[in-house]
């Protein structure tokens, strides 16, 4: 494989005493899409900001395209970011802040308007380009920053959270949006993200991080279907998570005995919602009791939410006709079974 | 479609008294004052009439139009010096303090307030002096003495020390509100810390710049202490106008006619003021 664009070697950075990213180690390649994915606090905006040097790792280092970048300031880093908030500048109009980077880099008046031109009819802009910034919707708002970010034909995009503010019909807009654009363009985009949704949706690679550590790299369904940690199987998906001592095939767990196809000794695995089934009589093989506590429509089905004798949470995702069958009355109890060849060991 | 048109007088029964208290202490003294400069004075009394009389001979006069534009040219001159020297005051109250230095700070800023201006203007007159410490610093240096009192540079110590700490509360109020993403997002886009400076911070803090040295115009435009104690009232500004033509003779309708003019100077420059200020383009 070709040396990979950007890289992370054991990039630290600390805010006083708080460590927002530990000993993270990342490679990101050329023309790839790559969430950062992770809750709140998680250092995945902190990873994004060093990249474009707006924070300095306090150790480490990070090269792009074989240069140690640590000292260089943003201005002299081809690495434009789009914003949560866009960070449009209310003072221009429209061509004007497409034209921004350009006349940074002084390039003529005719030049880079005829740029800026050529970026707002690509999105689709044209006939906006003398308006003020709090005359446009959001989503017109949204490919201004896009077009004022890709106008200086960069080798790579930030994005940091740029769809959180937008309605959810234009969310899934302005995802077909960018995987167009990253697919034409052929550059990376490094995308940052809080949502699931998003993140599986777009990227290449998704990378989950937790406690400013990465906890887990992979095609989004690698991960959805084999999360490596507790944290990602309960930050990813609708997942159940199992632990307990394995003894010949057999789990012995808080919730009761299983057969699992895992090795003896302690086990965590990991049963998707979705591959949950529910019943009133007790199937053969993996099957656990739980008591039904309440229901929520999910779009795509029904998510069921059980409560275990020991007080753990389960979830099942069932059909709305596979609800009415069951007839479930809060506090009745039922049996969750499932194939335990399709359950994922973690480990 | 029609709507009955229903006289509400709740609303306007809290607006009376603000109505009430301009009109009293601010419209009436102003046509009180627009009239009294048709009047005559007669044996150092007043008498009404209406006669051009006054207008004619202050507006005839070499020496009001010197004074004129002698103030005009060092309100516009403070309000730049001070709009210059409050910014990088402000840029570093701005965005080298914390939030809670920065609260700090601007209440330090209000405190000059708590000494009445006449005071500080004398204290300016020892510190100036011929024999004050600055003479004797520059002395020891080999230079001087200046005579720093008495002059259009002794007055215009006296304006900034009159409107620095407010243009600096002005300007740090506007910087202090510009969004941190565009300030990023211009670095992030490739301007240098300078060109950001140019490009982004002063036109995002448009408003409190423009506001800030309209109000340095404004009340040096207006100031008399400093031109008397600190400038030796010779040229005479406006303001010393004004207290001449009132001492020799009761001339109070001459007096009102450079009040009037002052007046709509001011105006005439507030309203462009206002408009560069929040004014925008397209």
């Amino acid at each position: 494989m070709a040396e990979p664009l950007v890289q992370f070697r054991a990039v630290h950075k600390a805010f006083g005493t708080y460590v927002a990213v530990k000993s993270l180690d990342l490679d990101i390649h050329r023309g790839e899409f790559l969430a950062l994915m992770g809750p709140s606090g998680c250092g995945k905006t902190t990873t994004l900001r060093m990249l474009a040097g707006l924070e300095q790792p306090t150790s480490g280092a990070i090269t792009i395209e074989g240069k140690v970048m640590n000292d260089v300031p943003p201005h002299h880093r081809d690495t434009p970011l789009v914003w949560q908030s866009l960070a449009l500048f209310p003072f221009l109009s429209v061509v004007e802040n497409v034209e921004f980077g350009l006349r940074m880099r002084g390039i003529g008046t005719k030049e880079r308007r005829d740029r800026a031109m050529l970026w707002l009819d690509r999105m689709q802009l044209k006939g906006f380009e003398h308006r003020r910034i709090d005359q446009l919707s959001g989503g017109q708002r949204q490919r201004v920053a896009l077009a004022r970010s890709l106008v200086t034909e960069p080798q790579m995009l930030l994005l940091d959270e740029p769809l959180s503010a937008l309605d959810a019909h234009l969310v899934i807009r302005m995802q077909g949006v960018l995987t167009r654009l990253q697919k034409e363009l052929g550059i990376t985009f490094v995308y940052v993200t809080h949502s699931q949704s998003e993140a599986f949706a777009m990227a290449d690679r998704v990378v989950i991080m937790g406690h400013g550590q990465i906890e887990q790299i992979g095609r989004p369904q690698e991960i959805f279907r084999g999360p490596r940690s507790r944290f990602v199987a309960e930050f990813v998906g609708r997942n159940n998570i199992l632990a307990g001592q394995v003894q010949a095939g057999v789990m012995q767990s808080p919730q009761g005995s299983v057969p699992v196809g895992a090795p003896d000794g302690p086990a965590e695995i990991v049963v998707a919602a979705d591959r949950v089934t529910v019943s009133r009589d007790r199937p053969a093989g993996a099957a656990i009791r739980a008591a039904f506590l309440s229901e929520e429509f999910a779009g795509t089905g029904i998510i069921c939410y059980f409560e275990t004798p020991d007080g753990a949470e389960w979830k099942a995702q069932v059909s709305e006709s596979q609800l009415s069958d069951l007839q479930a009355e809060s506090g009745q109890e039922f049996w969750l079974s499932w194939d335990p060849a399709r359950v994922h060991v973690m480990g | 479609m029609i709507t009955s048109r229903k006289l509400d007088l709740y609303p306007i029964l809290w607006r009376l008294p603000l109505l009430v208290w301009q009109g009293l202490f601010f419209v009436v003294p102003l046509a009180f004052m627009a009239a009294m400069s048709f009047w005559l004075v007669k044996n150092y009394r007043m008498e009404p009439a209406f006669v051009f009389d006054n207008w004619s001979r202050m507006l005839g006069r070499g020496a009001f139009w010197d004074a004129y534009w002698l103030t005009l040219g060092r309100a516009a001159l403070a309000g730049v010096l001070a709009t210059v020297i409050a910014f990088p005051a402000s840029l570093f109250l701005s965005f080298r303090l914390s939030e809670s230095a920065r609260r700090f700070a601007l209440l330090c800023l209000i405190v000059p307030f708590f000494t009445s201006f006449l005071v500080r203007a004398y204290a300016w007159q020892v510190i100036l002096a011929e024999s004050g410490p600055v003479n004797a610093v520059l002395g020891a240096a080999g230079l001087g003495p200046f005579t720093m009192l008495n002059s259009g540079f002794g007055a215009m110590v006296g304006y900034l020390t009159l409107v620095l700490p407010l243009v600096v509360i002005f300007q740090t109020w506007s910087l202090a509100a510009i969004d941190k993403n565009l300030i990023e997002a211009a670095g992030n886009l490739g301007a240098a810390p300078l060109r950001v400076l140019g490009s982004v911070i002063i036109p995002a803090a448009k408003t409190g710049l423009v506001l800030g040295a309209v109000f340095a115009f404004i009340m040096t435009f207006g100031d008399f202490v400093s031109p008397f104690y600190l400038g030796g009232s010779k040229p005479p500004t406006l303001t010393i106008l004004i207290i001449d033509t009132t001492k020799s003779g009761q001339q109070w309708p001459r007096a009102a006619v450079v009040a009037i003019v002052m007046i709509l100077t001011l105006f005439a420059v507030a309203t462009a003021a206002l408009k560069a200020a929040y004014g925008r383009r397209g």
